[in-house]
């Protein structure tokens, strides 16, 4: 019998059916950065789904046991790089912990002011990124015009667009500069009439909504359990920020809102992520209103030694739970540190997610997800 | 960072947890209003079992798992939380350094599989029972398992090897206390 009779012998079908496997990435527009998916496919649809990582991956954790607490602080904001400054803030939360330092209040406040800003523009870049998976460009182009104006508050106060390397332990670099406040005080009167922009052009965008409604669907248990946290499990209901349950830094002082999803499909993520920017507004504004004069760093030793004991501290970066568990012996250097990222268990839920949908619908519940490599690989 | 913002205090939690645990806990601890039970690796699933399903203590959500190796053993941590009260749970297990092996905790929490797969790939911490037991973020034919201590002698300063050697703050002659520049 030849190949051609098994084929399409009698009773088979005169076409070849098999499972196709598909790479896609990890040089692909659409899995942010280097994210590589084995598909493997029937026709259109992914039967099964398989993320597979390491392409950015640096060995940051083994880093920080060769370098002292302070030469590893420049490091953080390369991780997720888009909301740098929360790394570092749970770094120098996990080390003032360990060493018992009480942060000056006017530090807190600014803390708050950078990391509300940073996490509005690391929303802007999530729904620009969302909207380009689904193949709408102009929302993308939008974002960025308006991130502008973020990243230049940010500039003045830190130096950097992106890296910031702002925090320190007990404190932060150096105090914002004269003309910071006026320059926020107009961006936050200004955003909230852009977001509604976004809003009305995308949230009532039919296209937009009959790819999102009902698809990826999270349950509040599933989220819970892969350990998802942010965004990404507020929109499927659970009631859970740090900010507000923990009350890390000044938080418990301030007035906001935590919003939640009800179905936890991409369309509930999108607009938990376009209310939180809403909410960190209103934040920023109360920080501005609140902020007191005083010093806004400690004199601190250059060589810090931290006493021997471990600890764990994360705060509500916009992804979820940016998480540190540090190790010290006494030591000039960490024993160990664990970085813990939130993504890295989003990611983890994608085979779940994804499998039995088709390709396009795929893109769209992974770039839902809000995901960034270079806080996965580490 | 407030320790009693939550319905269980820490005291409370660990109460309620020996009663639950009973003799499986090995000790109980509290460490910066973390409660940290120890556990032997053969009763960590019944352990994480009681505590997932538990009422008070309801440990749903699994944050992390680490491993740390202390040169003389190795660890791992398993970070629970309960979205109820705000007492964070550590699970720890303390593992033959020579032969790094505990059940896998997979079929408890599904977060747990990446995580753990994660810790095989830094540690050579075998997971019994785990699914799929692969290196996650290092190529695959990698020959060894990066963050144990010894695993570049010729990268780490040979000082710092053991927990003991700590290293004390180089200053030049005559110099008292240099301040923090930045």
């Amino acid at each position: 019998m030849s190949v051609t009779d098994e084929l399409t012998g009698p009773g088979k079908p005169s076409f070849h059916l098999e499972e196709m496997v598909l790479n896609m990435g990890p040089q692909h527009p659409s899995t942010h950065g280097v994210l590589r998916l084995v598909l493997h496919l029937d026709g259109e649809l992914a039967v099964s789904v398989e993320p597979v990582l390491g392409y950015l991956h640096r060995g940051f954790e083994k880093l920080a046991e060769n370098r002292t607490y302070l030469q590893y602080l420049a490091m953080l904001s390369r991780l997720d790089y888009l909301s740098g400054s929360f790394m570092e803030w749970s770094y120098v939360r996990s080390i003032e912990a360990l060493m018992n330092i009480e942060v000056p209040k006017r530090a807190e406040y600014i803390r708050v002011i950078v990391s509300e800003l940073n996490r509005i523009i690391s929303h802007e870049v999530a729904i620009g990124d969302f909207m380009l998976n689904l193949g709408a460009v102009t929302p993308f182009f939008w974002v960025f015009r308006d991130r502008e104006d973020v990243m230049d508050l940010l500039e003045m106060v830190t130096g950097q667009r992106m890296m910031y390397n702002y925090m320190r332990v007990g404190g932060v670099r150096w105090d914002l500069p004269e003309d910071f406040e006026a320059g926020c005080r107009k961006f936050l009167k200004e955003y909230p009439a852009k977001i509604d922009d976004y809003e009305q052009l995308i949230t009532d965008n039919e296209i937009f909504i009959s790819r999102t409604l009902g698809m990826g669907i999270i349950k509040p248990y599933e989220a819970l359990d892969y350990g998802l946290s942010g965004p990404n499990a507020r929109a499927s209901g659970v009631d859970w920020d740090l900010r507000r349950e923990v009350g890390y830094s000044v938080y418990p002082e301030f007035d906001f809102k935590v919003p939640l999803g009800q179905h936890g499909d991409c369309f509930d993520r999108y607009k938990c992520r376009i209310e939180e920017m809403r909410e960190s507004v209103k934040i920023v504004e109360q920080a501005l209103d609140a902020i007191c004069d005083g010093p806004v760093n400690l004199k601190l030793p250059p060589m810090l030694r931290p006493p021997a004991g471990d600890i764990y501290r994360a705060v509500e970066s916009p992804r979820g739970e940016y998480g540190v568990y540090l190790v010290s012996n006494g030591g000039l250097r960490p024993w160990r540190l664990k970085l813990r990222d939130p993504t890295f268990s989003a990611i983890s839920m994608i085979p779940k997610l994804t499998a039995g949908n088709k390709i396009a619908d795929l893109v769209a519940i992974v770039g839902s997800l809000d995901l960034l490599m270079g806080g996965v690989d580490r | 960072m407030t320790p009693d913002s939550g319905k269980l205090t820490s005291q409370q939690a660990l109460e309620h947890a020996r009663d639950l645990l009973g003799k499986i806990a090995r000790d109980l601890t509290i460490s910066d209003w973390h409660l940290v039970i120890d556990v032997r690796g053969d009763d960590l699933p019944e352990a994480a079992l009681r505590l997932r399903d538990d009422e008070k203590l309801s440990c749903k959500y699994i944050i992390s798992i680490i491993g740390v190796d202390y040169v003389d053993w190795m660890e791992t941590l398993y970070l629970l939380r309960s979205l109820d009260h705000s007492v964070p749970i550590r699970l720890r297990v303390r593992l033959d350094r020579e032969k790094p092996e505990v059940p896998s905790v997979t079929y408890i929490w599904s977060g747990a599989n990446w995580h753990e797969r994660e810790a095989y790939d830094f540690f050579g911490i075998r997971f019994l029972g785990h699914p799929d037991l692969r290196r996650i973020l290092t190529r695959e034919d990698y020959d060894t398992h990066p963050m144990k201590k010894d695993a570049w002698p010729h990268r780490v300063r040979r000082t710092e090897w053991r927990w003991e050697n700590i290293e004390k703050p180089r200053r030049l002659p005559g110099e008292t206390d240099r301040r923090d520049r930045s």
